[in-house]
């Protein structure tokens, strides 16, 4: 298992629409991911659990996954977020 | 492969599913109807019969607004092994299975997976977070 410390660049945070490219790229993993944010733990394969974390511009959360491809996850995962998401504002 | 329609009053449809595009940034491969107002659903179930027929035997799954109201009344007649109906459809259960809900899955667990999302996207927020505290 292994775990990376994340700050969220773009500006609205982890909306719908960021939420939706996250777990969609989660998915594509098979090991398991969580992000960790005051206290929540939440599967980042649920776009769902991703909103109810309301987790903004400036906070950082805890990327942590555990199985077969687990860095390559964290890695990817970490990259999305280094990207603002791809969103242009 | 899971076909989907969505099946409901006037343009609710519609907008769930061109909000669910613009979320998700990609086409969803859904049939939409509107309910008829001045009909007597008919139309609806000859549109729904069309759809199903067209699917060539693919599982399909009926997303409706509300159980109980026309446009549900009318689907639960196709309900069988290959056809299954999920009432109250909202955004976070449309979003659940565009977006991950492994739509090549088994039929019984993504409507499942499906259901489930949908539920737990209501909550009275006050309440939600009091929980969390």
């Amino acid at each position: 298992m292994i775990e990376k410390k994340q700050q969220i660049f773009n500006k609205l945070g982890l909306h719908a629409r960021a939420a939706a490219k996250l777990s969609h790229l989660a998915n594509m993993f098979s090991a398991d991911i969580y992000l960790i944010f005051n206290e929540d733990k939440v599967n980042a394969k649920s776009l769902l659990g991703i909103l109810t974390l309301a987790a903004s511009v400036g906070n950082e959360i805890t990327l942590q996954a555990a199985g077969a491809d687990e860095k390559e996850a964290i890695q990817a995962i970490g990259d999305l977020f280094d990207r603002k998401f791809d969103e242009e504002i | 492969m899971i076909k989907s329609v969505i099946i409901t009053h006037g343009s609710l449809g519609r907008e769930l599913v061109q909000v669910a595009e613009k979320i998700l940034e990609q086409k969803l491969d859904v049939e939409i109807i509107a309910f008829d107002w001045q009909g007597d659903g008919s139309g609806m179930i000859r549109q729904l019969e069309a759809f199903i027929a067209r699917q060539g035997g693919h599982k399909v799954v009926i997303f409706t607004d509300m159980f109980g109201g026309s446009p549900s009344n009318v689907s639960t007649r196709f309900i069988g092994p290959n056809v299954e109906v999920i009432s109250g459809i909202n955004l976070p259960g449309l979003l659940k299975f565009f977006c991950c809900g492994e739509p090549d899955g088994a039929f019984r667990q993504v409507v499942k997976k499906v259901e489930q999302e949908a539920k737990n996207g209501i909550n009275i927020i006050s309440e939600y977070l009091g929980e969390k505290k």
